[in-house]
């Protein structure tokens, strides 16, 4: 894979030589930093680095990009040279790498892709599809959040509906902290430090498959969600001599909605989780089956004054089942869990400046992450962003195990 | 109910016989300041079914600092004076780089809005209640791109002036919900020849001058009058924003399927380029 990306950037050079005018070639380079605000105590020794260093994210990247397009066809490549100076070293990373073919009513896209399905706003119920964490967690700009798939992606439209077929023969998992990386994350098995990971091979067998079947009815976005996969977060059980890292199988059936209300967006999504290897709830390691769902409300108050909020809950099925099968030592989740969120945008400055604010809280398991950022558009090429990651909250919830990787981060981004 | 395609051909003999009227207009009987507003929301926002235009804007600050949006912008009536749907392709800058913007606008109800992140692959519904933000971060605000119905504003013919050696009437125009709206009186210049808006002033509801709109160019493409540079001045700030149109062609048989989530995600290679 390394060095299909290696010979895709020798590529976007040549392009580049060849004569920006005839290709379109365009990318940027990028300075980011985070500060660790909350020293950790207490690391266990696979976390070690986690509590060494000061910055979570130092270094820059160099990103280029190749779009030509005709007609009926297109290519996105979308390589990045990444210099990690925390850590001391260097890589080269395809993000994105795809084909489009259009047809009077297909749409195919095949390649290493980034797929976002649903509504919600950095709530996912729908969106199954690989993230990285670390990114998001470390300060990087959004777009880092989501990872490409390499897959197929076929949209057949018809009537004023369309059809979206996603296979991805290759799993991707989530992007997580783990043993040895340079983030905090609760651990419960911090002590054992021989550990395998055991992804889904790629075989006919485990390729993921999703669709999604979407139309605008009486102004109204409408979807229902289907998919067969697995987890993209890992999960661990011991095994003989250390521990196995897995991503147990899964499918979600959904629906969202979105539309116009007094005066705002009104979005509403819901979604199943069948954990296909606990249905009983009595697989300890592998995550119940559980019902999400998601209502959000967003409205422009005054000019360039945006509001959101959203409510989400995630309901966890047998739960009496989970409870007895966790011993009685270890920590218990509750059979829902409850989530907040606001977000705040204010444009300045002919909308050059921008003030952010996001806070995301359980009311009833106590963890929180609050992200105030200010972005000033410095010109039409340059920009720079700063701002705090804060992560808060009992240790073994989501957001509370973070607290220790909250930082105060700085992007500046010269793109051509 | 009204069939839609009847609806459509009272319209166009309503603007026929306005038409003939129009060069001929007896000063005597001078059409009345809703008449004048009424023609001129036509003229500036439904010419021709449809259009497609590149527009370049220079957003530039007191001193001097400009930033440029440049964007493909496409419009579909799908009835004269009614409903319309505007479909945005950005070219640039690079942050905003191929952003497509889709509205559809309803006379007398929000707006439906979506923009496309092309970073994220995702689809954003935009709340629409303010139509008076600002368009893109320019002294534009939605409704000087797409229109604000007239029947919002009381208007009243004050008088006639030239305007660069354009005879024009000058209507005053008074929001009728003054809490909706930045301003609390518009005046608008009308061209009498091609009933486009030469000049128009904003005042902000405590009076004082807050924008300036002017045509600073009217090219005629296919028949129709069309401003081809548009100049909007914030008089408070000294921010001023000029939009150049180019490439103008109206009656293109635009199809209803670019208006669509499909073309959000996938525009057409020819808006593209």
């Amino acid at each position: 894979m390394k060095r299909w990306a290696v010979g895709l950037a020798a590529l976007l050079l040549w392009g580049g030589a060849a004569g920006a005018e005839s290709l379109p070639i365009r990318g940027f380079l990028q300075g980011e930093s985070a500060y660790r605000l909350i020293q950790p105590d207490r690391c266990p020794g696979t976390q070690r680095s986690a509590c060494r260093e000061e910055f979570v994210l130092g270094g820059g990247r160099f990103q280029l990009e190749l779009a030509p397009r005709g007609e009926r066809w297109g290519f996105l490549g979308k390589a990045e040279a990444i210099q990690d100076a925390v850590g001391g070293d260097a890589e080269i990373n395809l993000r994105e790498g795809y084909l489009d073919l259009r047809f009077p009513a297909l749409d195919l896209r095949l390649g290493r892709q980034v797929i976002t399905w649903g509504v919600g706003d950095l709530i996912f119920v729908n969106d199954v599809f690989p993230k990285d964490r670390v990114a998001f967690i470390s300060g990087l700009p959004l777009e880092y959040l989501k990872k490409g798939s390499d897959a197929a992606n076929i949209t057949v439209h018809w009537a004023g509906s369309s059809l979206q077929l996603v296979l991805i023969p290759r799993f991707e998992p989530d992007t997580v902290p783990e043993a040895r990386g340079r983030l905090r994350f609760h651990d419960p098995m911090a002590s054992v430090e021989r550990r395998s990971t055991d992804e889904p091979s790629p075989a006919l067998g485990n390729t993921e498959a999703g669709a999604r079947l979407f139309g605008n009815v009486f102004g109204w976005d409408l979807s229902l969600y289907a998919y067969r996969g697995f987890f993209h977060q890992p999960t661990a059980e011991s095994e003989p001599g250390g521990l196995r890292i897995f991503y147990p199988p899964l499918n979600v059936y959904g629906a969202s909605g979105q539309g116009a209300l007094l005066g705002g967006v009104l979005s509403l999504e819901g979604g199943y989780y069948d954990s296909r290897s606990d249905r009983s709830g009595l697989n300890t390691p592998v995550e119940n089956s559980s019902v999400k769902l998601l209502a959000a409300y967003q409205r422009e108050l005054i000019p360039d004054l945006t509001a959101g909020g959203q409510y989400f809950a995630e309901i966890m099925e047998d739960h009496g089942e989970y409870l007895n099968a966790r011993g009685a030592g270890m920590p218990k989740r509750p059979a829902v869990r409850h989530v907040l969120t606001f977000r705040l945008t204010q444009l300045l400055w002919n909308q050059t400046l921008r003030l952010g604010l996001f806070a995301l809280a359980s009311p009833n398991e106590g963890d929180f992450y609050v992200n105030p950022e200010v972005k000033y558009n410095v010109t039409d090429a340059l920009w720079a962003a700063l701002g705090v990651n804060l992560f808060g909250g009992p240790t073994r919830t989501e957001n509370g195990q973070f607290e220790g990787n909250s930082n105060l981060y700085a992007v500046v981004r010269y793109a051509f | 109910m009204m069939v839609p395609g009847l609806r459509r051909a009272g319209w166009v003999a309503l603007g026929a016989s306005l038409a003939v009227l129009a060069p001929a207009w007896p000063a005597a009987a001078q059409p009345s300041a809703d008449d004048i507003m009424t023609r001129a929301h036509l003229a500036m926002y439904y010419p021709g079914e449809d259009l497609r235009s590149r527009v370049t804007m220079r957003l530039v600050s007191r001193d001097g600092k400009e930033r440029l949006r440049e964007l493909t912008m496409t419009r579909r009536d799908l009835r004269e004076g009614g409903e319309q749907r505007y479909f945005i392709y950005f070219h640039r800058p690079p942050d905003v780089r191929e952003m497509t913007f889709l509205v559809w606008k309803y006379p007398g109800k929000d707006d439906d809005r979506w923009l496309y992140v092309p970073a994220l692959k995702l689809v954003r519904r935009i709340a629409a209640s303010d139509k008076r933000s600002s368009f893109a971060g320019s002294d534009f605000s939605y409704e000087d791109v797409s229109g604000r119905e007239p029947e919002e504003d009381t208007h009243k013919l004050l008088r006639e002036e030239k305007v660069a050696e354009r005879s024009a009437w000058v209507v005053e125009s008074i929001p009728k919900e003054p809490g909706s709206v930045d301003f609390g009186r518009k005046l608008s210049w009308i061209d009498k020849a091609t009933w486009l808006p030469l000049k128009e002033e904003y005042s902000d509801r405590r009076g004082e001058l807050a924008r300036v709109f002017t045509a600073g160019e009217l090219k005629e493409v296919q028949g129709f009058w069309t401003i081809t540079k548009r100049v909007m001045k914030n008089i408070q700030t000294g921010h001023w924003t000029e939009a150049v149109f180019t490439e103008v062609r109206y009656d293109q048989k635009l199809l209803p399927d670019l208006f669509s989530e499909r073309s959000l995600r996938a525009p057409p290679a020819e808006l593209t380029k």
